[in-house]
């Protein structure tokens, strides 16, 4: 099999359209859908290391070393503006790539417009919920008060 | 969706729409677990002592499969997307990527179960 040195637009056979098979190849004309498949695969690369790394060190780290996580633990961490940054750029980069891979099942299997509209919309809704509430803890976490309980949510 | 016979390259589709459909239902739990840091250390505490069982644990490292998986079969994608001529080895690699999840999860899962293992004692 020969394929030429043209990535896009890539003609006749399908397959040679959407070479990793994926859910959709890259839209062709340029618009929110072909930003979000670039946006699905540069987040994606980010979230390999972002996700794989905070997974990594909460589970495997924190059991080989014999720590627990407890509120100490997060006081700890989140003192420290790097791990801040991190949780907040995972925190914004996994809800914007798992809802809109969502937003994308969601209208590969249901197919009639009004249902579709309906559960897509109530899934933006979440999401934008979700996202303030993970966005004003990461933000608003501050490691003088937070152990008073004397922070937003007391 | 569920043919009787199905490819292992259909089947690895399927796995990475259901590795993140997994992945996305725990991090919006996630989310909220992580709000009771705001209500200072005996909420989050209290939170923290219902996760510490058995079956939350085997979750977890279901969880980390499928990051591990999803992960992978993603990097895939964005390799034969990006450079088209690397669909010669479809096959191979998505088996690579099965391969290459089982065999991580092998010590990432004895680390995981330690505390609830015979060997880990506590």
């Amino acid at each position: 099999m020969s394929v030429g040195r043209r990535i896009w637009p890539v003609e006749g056979d399908p397959l040679r359209r959407n070479p990793s098979r994926a859910a959709k190849a890259r839209p062709a004309e340029p618009g929110i859908e072909r930003f979000m498949w670039y946006f699905m695969r540069l987040s994606g690369l980010a979230l390999v290391i972002l996700a794989l790394g905070h997974m990594g060190i909460m589970h495997v780290l924190v059991q080989l070393t014999g720590q627990e996580i407890n509120f100490a633990f997060v006081l700890e961490r989140w003192g420290n503006p790097f791990w801040r940054i991190y949780d907040l750029l995972l925190l914004v980069l996994a809800l914007v790539h798992g809802v809109n891979g969502a937003r994308i099942i969601i209208g590969d299997y249901v197919v009639r417009g009004g249902l579709r509209g309906l559960l897509i919309g109530l899934l933006m809704a979440m999401a934008l919920v979700w996202m303030l509430l993970g966005l004003v803890v990461i933000l608003t976490f501050d490691p003088a008060t937070a152990p008073a309980n004397i922070g937003p949510f007391s | 969706m569920f043919r009787y016979r199905m490819s292992w390259s259909e089947l690895a589709w399927l796995g990475h729409r259901l590795s993140g459909v997994g992945v996305l239902i725990y991090l919006f739990m996630h989310i909220v677990e992580n709000a009771t840091l705001s209500f200072g250390p005996e909420v989050y505490d209290w939170t923290q002592t219902l996760f510490r069982n058995l079956p939350v644990r085997l979750g977890e490292i279901l969880l980390m499969a499928a990051l591990v998986y999803h992960s992978l079969n993603g990097l895939r994608v964005v390799l034969m997307d990006f450079w088209p001529a690397t669909t010669r080895w479809y096959r191979p690699l998505t088996y690579a990527v099965i391969v290459a999840t089982v065999v991580a999860m092998i010590p990432l899962s004895l680390i995981m179960i330690t505390p609830y293992a015979p060997w880990g004692g506590r």
